[in-house]
């Protein structure tokens, strides 16, 4: 959903996020300093070799050889030293800034308004909360010190050649910037190979997902054949564009080692000749021949960094843009100096609501349509009064709840709430006075008691319980092993739809609410559990506002004012039995829902 | 039954031809690591030979190619030629290097085609119940990152074992033909190095699975507070989420930087005892040379080709400990392959299918369901004519007409179904599915374009037999209002069509293959009244000779009928002509009455 457009920040985006490097600072700048120590000892290594071949063997003795010993080993375990502070430094900036990072965006999300939501896809939001702040992270942290080690070891490497010998060197750094010319040109072709191959791979997941998820209309419609033909035609597709891609990374990996051949005969050309001439110790010529077997690496991975930050970029404009996204519904200053904000509430100056509801000229349209779907919009809603909201799914019911919870607001007129405007008070206030009960209830994983507790945190066991005997759900805790404790699953997995339901009616009823608002479930449950929701719902609105978006026609024949919605509009209003006066839409679903009860009744 | 009894079975059955670019791929493998110990050698001849004045100790036909070019004096006067021989083993490399690695892919692309192509295939031909029993997502996961798993274990983990041992094997033979002892010294360390990497895989391993573990938490908290926004918000809870996702973001940090730790640990403590693997070599190199036993030339091979053991050794740990998880992949893949496919008897064949279909005593319970939702049913459809069914919801009249499509086995004491005499048991399933055609309650279309949705049926697709199906299902109009017409591209990446339109294409593309029976499972009902009768008329003049079978809630739908059944939880409770149940003053006639003239106010007040 929302594709967003293609990442345009400079330099990768990176200091953007200089705030969030700037607690670890003294760390990296640690980082930095430790890891080029440690590369340019890598680059010094060598020497030893050389020292080797010209002191021990060229001069035939030992001399000496203990402290070399003691030098070698200590310096090696000095470097080891150094590389764990280092990569345990680095492993803790990169999770403790993809914690922060994490922890923003979260917290960020929490202020956001609906509209965002529904612009964009859990799935979407998601993964920029989980992935893309990973990959952030690895940028600062990993990648940098990729940087750091080899740039360290390419320049370590360049000081020693020059400093042994100037004529070899030259001659090697000459083929320097040719591997390096090649090696971008190709880095960048495998990059948009790359690309292709995520595409036709997502392609095959697509192909599965359609294969397995219609599996009955294909069965139905006998089109296996076509199905497995036109997959096959994707896996071939895939096939082939893999082995072009392998073709050139071979072609790359190939040419790669063939120039380090290439370097190596160069200096056994070269240096071979001076050393026959006399002009170089064979320990020089050795050094020289392991830097050119060595050197191509580094310099390589140094390349394939630079260009992996082309690809992630957009990973990070995604975030940076997430935490810079404003909310469409939000508390003035001043509110939030009076009432606190979502996260620090100074309950101290909160009112108490009593539940006067008053639409005043409200017209509204959703941020991303175009079409208003309510125009002057009046009603005025006292204290305890039942609306009950009819229309077919998808008709657009939720609209005047949304505006009741200010998950939107108006776009003109205004929204009155104990005689004033919402907006005067904070979101937090309103929504600490609203219970709310989904058609397809939300349960969070965790146990009975703390998704009862939900509402009213500091809820005891007798208080709950008690809830729990009001819309008589305690049968589906005596059915649990462990009561309260009992962990009910991701998303409430190990409960029926219809004890959720209830759950989810208790937990409304805890906290209490002034206002209560109730989108009533469709989906088929039996009739005991069905009768026992019913009774919950009457027990559950009485003295409180409440606003039923109603399913099932019979349960708000009580209510005080019925709204009928039809393609998102408010088309008439009334009591049921002015509605069924009228003969009109409500007349009509009503005769519609008849029908199915007969066919219960017809035993 | 069960077709790939072990796991090697099914790997070895997918392996199927991509194991002759493996074989070359692993050829190739050995004759880079076998070109990779050439240059030391040439560099110790020219170190002891060219510079020094030692006698070569090369290969004759080495030395007959030498005194070609003049003897080792005219490598001493032109070492150009020295390095010529480096450059052309090099390119020589490069070429071994290069088919190695595309054969590889090619062995792996193949490999890994034919798994994908084998699964989903074999998905496409498991029964509807089987379907029905796994959940999607473990299916998805199951062909996408099981399948991955097992393609890096062949083309990368098993191939990297090969090489690497290969490379140490050839390495430390070199080495030890050129001095066993000092050989020795690099070789004792190599045991020690493995066990370590490996140890330390496996601890860096579970902690991995820790994190995992933990991230899954973290994951699903973000996910259900995504979700469930509408909870989080209307009960102003935003700050104990906010608390809630914080605690398990340290907590899964925590684990994150306990594998950083044993990771750099790992490293750290890895790079000091390869560190003192080269020393080994040269202070054993610098006594023997100096004890005469080894040329200079041959201390240069000696650490060459002790820098060549370092990486692979370090690798050795990592592939083997990585490998173990291929194996609950390969299994996870062989519950797929091993579920039974849908097959036909042998005495299966191709009945005409315009004749007339019969319901004897059919009885059928759903796997996991206490009660029958068929009780006894017997009916017969003549052919040609249409037929309606009327039921609630639960009724079971979709289940009756997936029996008849034969996605459901009838149980031995199930009944039978039977189309001109013949047990729908012995017609070929795809025969039999192809000449019924029947439109879902809740149609799936494919991520196509209508064009291609509506003619998916067909081999090739005639615009105009797909246009005039549009037309009878009043699905044209809609269809043409879109930008890009018939190639609009429906489902995901396309438009989203309502309840109704998603209904009438389903309906064009069950018309467009003329099949002998039709069935219309509640598929109007999305559908306003008007476009309904229009559909319904449109239809009838074009079915033909075709039996049709509607299913519906509203009798207007299927007054029309010749023959209409009352379906009520799993029986026929009334039957007989429109007229007929009218008459009855039964369910069909309470039911037509409230659809027709309505209910007063005081009946309605239930």
């Amino acid at each position: 959903m929302n594709e967003e457009k293609q990442a345009s920040l400079p330099l990768f985006g990176i200091p953007r996020l200089f705030p969030y490097l700037k607690p670890y600072r003294v760390k990296i700048i640690c980082m930095i300093l430790l890891g080029a120590i440690s590369s340019g000892m890598d680059a010094a290594y060598p020497l030893f070799n050389r020292y080797t071949l010209n002191h021990f063997i060229g001069g035939q003795t030992l001399a000496g050889i203990g402290p070399f010993t003691c030098l070698y080993v200590s310096l090696l375990i000095f470097q080891g030293l150094i590389n764990y502070v280092s990569s345990v430094e680095c492993g803790k900036v990169e999770m403790s800034v993809d914690k922060d990072l994490r922890n923003d965006a979260f917290n960020h999300l929490q202020t956001l308004s609906f509209s965002y939501f529904n612009r964009n896809s859990v799935g979407y939001i998601h993964a920029r909360v989980m992935s893309d702040t990973g990959l952030i992270g690895e940028v600062i942290s990993w990648r940098m010190m990729n940087l750091v080690w080899n740039g360290a070891y390419v320049i370590g490497v360049l000081v020693v050649m020059l400093i042994i010998d100037v004529r070899l060197a030259a001659l090697i750094c000459l083929l320097v910037p040719v591997a390096v010319i090649f090696m971008m040109y190709f880095q960048r072709m495998l990059l948009d190979y790359n690309r292709k191959i995520r595409e036709v791979n997502s392609k095959i997941t697509g192909n599965y997902n359609e294969g397995i998820t219609g599996a009955q209309t294909i069965k139905v419609l006998g089109v296996e054949e076509k199905m497995i033909g036109d997959f096959k035609q994707e896996t071939t597709n895939m096939r082939r564009i893999s082995i072009r891609e392998a073709h050139y990374s071979a072609l790359f990996i190939s040419t790669m080692t063939m120039m380090s051949a290439m370097v190596l005969a160069l200096v056994l050309w070269q240096g071979g000749r001076l050393t026959v001439e006399g002009l170089m110790q064979i320990g020089t010529l050795a050094v020289f021949m392991s830097y050119a077997l060595e050197m191509l690496d580094p310099i390589q991975s140094i390349i394939e960094t630079l260009s992996g930050f082309i690809s992630i970029q957009a990973n990070i404009e995604r975030v940076v843009k997430l935490l810079a996204e404003e909310s469409d519904v939000a508390d003035s200053p001043e509110v939030v100096e009076k009432y606190g904000d979502s996260f620090h509430p100074k309950k101290e100056n909160w009112e108490e609501l009593i539940g006067d509801i008053e639409f005043r000229d409200v017209s509204f349209r959703y941020p991303d349509g175009d079409e208003y779907v309510l125009e002057n919009f009046n009603l005025k809603v006292p204290h305890g009064t039942n609306v009950a909201i009819v229309g077919e799914t998808g008709a657009g019911k939720s609209t005047l709840v949304n505006l009741v919870c200010r998950f939107f607001e108006p776009t003109k007129g205004q929204l009155l709430i104990d005689g004033r405007d919402a907006r005067e008070r904070s979101q937090l206030w309103l929504h600490s006075n609203i219970g709310y009960v989904l058609q397809s209830p939300h349960l969070f994983s965790g146990t009975v008691r703390e998704n009862l507790r939900y509402g009213k945190p500091d809820a005891t066991d007798d208080e709950i319980m008690k809830a729990l005997r009001i819309v008589s759900a305690e049968s589906v805790l005596a059915r649990m092993e462990k009561g309260l404790d009992t962990d009910i699953g991701e998303g409430g997995s190990i409960l029926s739809t219809g004890e959720k339901q209830l759950l989810s009616f208790a937990r409304a009823i805890l906290a209490d609410p002034k206002i209560l608002v109730l989108d009533e479930a469709t989906s088929s449950i039996d009739t005991v559990t069905e009768k026992a929701i019913q009774n919950a719902i009457d027990v559950v609105i009485r003295g409180r506002t409440s606003f039923v978006i109603a399913h099932r026609l019979s349960t708000i024949v009580d209510a005080d004012v019925i709204l009928v919605v039809k393609g998102g509009k408010i088309i008439s209003r009334g009591t049921h039995a002015e509605l069924m006066r009228e003969r009109g839409y409500y007349y009509e679903l009503y005769t519609r829902q008849y029908e199915e009860l007969l066919w219960g009744a017809a035993e | 039954m069960q077709n790939y009894p072990t796991k090697a079975n099914l790997i070895l059955h997918f392996l199927s031809g991509s194991k002759r670019y493996f074989a070359l791929s692993m050829l190739f493998a050995g004759l880079v690591s076998l070109l990779d110990m050439v240059n030391p050698k040439i560099i110790s001849y020219t170190v002891d030979s060219v510079i020094g004045t030692k006698p070569s100790a090369l290969p004759g036909s080495v030395e007959k190619l030498i005194d070609g070019i003049g003897g080792t004096s005219a490598l001493r006067a032109h070492p150009i030629w020295i390095a010529a021989a480096v450059l052309s083993i090099g390119v020589l490399a490069a070429l071994c290097r290069y088919v190695f690695r595309t054969m590889n892919t090619r062995g792996a692309e193949t490999f890994v085609r034919k798994m994908r192509d084998d699964l989903f295939a074999h998905i496409m031909y498991l029964p509807y119940t089987w379907h029905s029993e796994n959940s999607t997502g473990d299916i998805i996961q199951r062909c996408t990152s099981d399948v991955n798993t097992i393609k890096r274990f062949i083309s990368e983990q098993l191939v990297q074992l090969f090489r690497t041992v290969i490379m140490i094997v050839l390495a430390l033979i070199f080495m030890g033909r050129i001095h066993f002892r000092v050989m020795l010294g690099s070789a004792l360390m190599i045991p020690v190095i493995v066990i370590y990497s490996l140890i330390f895989h496996v601890k860096i391993g579970t902690a991995f699975e820790k994190v995992d573990v933990e991230e899954g938490v973290l994951s699903s908290i973000v996910q259900e507070n995504l979700t469930g926004v509408r909870v989080v918000r209307a009960f102003g809870r935003e700050l104990y989420e906010r608390g809630r996702f914080e605690k398990q973001n340290t907590y899964y940090t925590s684990f994150w930087i306990r594998l950083m730790t044993i990771t750099s640990m790992y490293w750290s403590v890895a790079d000091i005892l390869t560190g003192l693997q080269i020393l080994f070599i040269m202070l054993f190199g610098s006594v023997a040379c100096i004890h005469g036993t080894l040329t200079v030339g041959g201390f240069i091979a000696m650490t060459s080709y002790n820098m060549m053991l370092i990486w692979p050794v370090r690798q050795l740990g990592r592939v083997i400990s990585e490998m173990s998880k291929a194996g609950i992949s390969i299994e996870r893949l062989r519950y797929i392959m091993n579920s039974e496919v849908e097959t036909d008897p042998k005495a299966a064949w191709e009945p005409p299918m315009n004749r007339d279909i019969t319901f004897e005593n059919v009885t059928y319970a759903y796997a996991n369901a206490s009660s029958p939702v068929l009780k006894d049913v017997s009916l017969t459809i003549p052919a040609g004519s249409t037929f309606g069914i009327l039921g609630g919801t639960g009724s079971g009249k979709s289940t009756l007409m997936y029996l008849l499509d034969h996605l459901y086995d009838l149980g031995p004491d199930g009944g039978k179904i039977t189309v001109g005499g013949v047990d729908i048991a012995n017609i070929k399933k795809d025969y039999l599915r192809r000449n019924i055609g029947m439109v879902l309650q809740e149609p799936f279309l494919f991520s196509r374009t209508l064009s291609e949705n509506i003619g998916i049926t067909g081999h090739e697709k005639n615009m105009d037999e797909i246009r005039r199906a549009a037309k009878i299902a009043s699905i044209d109009d809609a269809i043409e209002s879109f930008t890009s017409g018939y190639d609009t591209f429906v489902g995901e990446r396309g438009v989203t069509l309502s309840g109704g339109q998603k209904q009438r294409t389903a309906i064009a593309q069950m018309l467009i293959s003329k099949p002998p029976i039709m069935i219309f499972d509640d598929s109007l009902s999305a559908v306003d009244a008007e476009t309904d009768m229009k559909i319904r008329h449109a239809i009838q003049e074009n079915t033909g000779s075709s039996t049709v079978i509607l299913i519906a809630h509203r009798i207007t739908t299927l007054m029309n009928a010749d023959h209409i059944i009352v379906l009520d939880k799993g029986r026929i409770r009334e039957q007989g002509t429109h007229e007929e149940l009218l008459a009855k003053n039964g369910l069909y006639r309470r039911i037509y009455d409230l659809q027709t003239a309505g209910i007063d106010e005081s009946e309605a007040d239930i």
